[in-house]
């Protein structure tokens, strides 16, 4: 089983040192006790990854986008909330479409891979701003559609599938009605696998 | 058969302490009694697997072994078990011993009361002479059974006294 967190190998000095700290005489050998700590972590994993919902990890309420605002009011709303992507929606608040970095930076010329130092370099370099053609456009211009999109009750192995798959690190969860509750995001995942709840 | 881990580590001196504490403190209180009050129906309390179950209720005080119900209820069990095997097969001593033994693990294992003393238990029930065998059954309450609960009422006070000692882990 995959170990994301690196806490289901322990080593025999890890359970020795554990051992000693312990007042008393435990009455197991550290190599037993290793074994039942590898089936309980792996069972835990599995009790996880197929219980875990969308709803038990996803972060809520959800700042969304409005598909009518612009590029500049866009990229202060997430600025100002610290987030690097976002579910656009329509004047009925229905989820139309979603926008993150990537998209910013494909507008800008630079391929979506490239990181802040890219666009570092090149306005360091290449004279003429980077973001003239982005202040005429709309957000409905820069999102991605149609929007990939989970409800509550989407497994949490579901969505690490649909990440991988497409190559997103985030996912809106709607309703019934296609608004928005909440979102869940790469650092959700991880989180969720780190926690052993 | 290579073997695959090691020896859990040493015990700290205090621990060795209490356990010698409550070891000497527990027989002690056994061999007290037997010389009071029991010497007079002329059997004595303190048997040899008691001696085994001190090392468990006073040494390894953590263990499910040494819990108060394998205490009690493998003792009893494996008495009961030894006398039966005596009383069936006592003419052949060594297949008497061996049926006491083993079918004394195998109920202890599935009744989940194991505790190492059992199988001692059960074989005085076959080997230990005369004064066992006239007890017939009773040999499962004198000595067994009354040496168990002394030895455990003392362990409840003396593994309790410690900062980091508890005990028991759990009752049923």
């Amino acid at each position: 089983m995959n170990d994301q967190c690196g806490f289901r190998d322990l080593s025999e000095e890890d359970v020795l040192d554990a051992m000693r700290s312990m007042q008393g005489y435990v009455d197991i050998t550290p190599g037993t006790f290793r074994e039942i700590y590898s089936l309980a972590y792996d069972l835990a994993l599995k009790r996880i990854r197929t219980l875990g919902k969308a709803e038990e990890i996803m972060t809520s309420p959800v700042h969304c986008l409005h598909c009518e605002m612009s590029a500049s009011e866009a990229a202060t709303f997430m600025a100002d909330f610290g987030i690097s992507g976002a579910p656009v929606v329509d004047e009925q608040g229905i989820i139309c479409g979603v926008v993150s970095e990537k998209d910013f930076l494909r507008k800008m010329g630079l391929p979506g891979t490239a990181s802040f130092m890219t666009v570092v370099a090149q306005c360091l370099t290449v004279s003429g701003c980077l973001v003239a053609d982005l202040r005429k456009l709309h957000v409905h211009e820069l999102m991605n559609r149609p929007p990939v999109v989970a409800t509550l009750d989407t497994t949490v192995s579901e969505i690490s599938e649909l990440f991988t798959k497409l190559s997103i690190n985030r996912i809106p969860i709607c309703d019934a009605t296609g608004r928005p509750i909440g979102i869940v995001t790469r650092s959700n995942l991880v989180g969720s696998l780190c926690e052993m709840r | 058969m290579k073997g695959t881990t090691q020896s859990p580590p040493r015990v700290g001196i205090s621990e060795a302490g209490w356990s010698w504490l409550g070891a000497f403190l527990g027989i002690s209180l056994v061999g007290l009694v037997q010389s009071l009050f029991v010497d007079q129906v002329g059997q004595g309390l303190l048997i040899g697997s008691f001696g085994a179950t001190a090392v468990l209720v006073y040494g390894a005080i953590r263990s499910p072994l040494a819990q108060p119900r394998n205490v009690l209820d493998g003792h009893v069990l494996s008495a009961f078990i030894g006398v039966l095997s005596f009383k069936l097969v006592g003419d052949i001593s060594w297949l008497a011993s061996a049926l006491a033994v083993s079918t004394a693990i195998a109920v202890m294992h599935m009744t989940k009361t194991l505790h190492p003393p059992g199988g001692a238990t059960a074989l005085i029930a076959v080997i230990g002479g005369d004064s066992v065998h006239k007890l017939g059954y009773f040999y499962a309450f004198i000595p067994v059974g009354l040496g168990a609960v002394i030895l455990l009422g003392v362990a409840l006070l003396v593994n309790n006294c410690a900062k980091n000692r508890r005990y028991p882990e759990f009752w049923l």
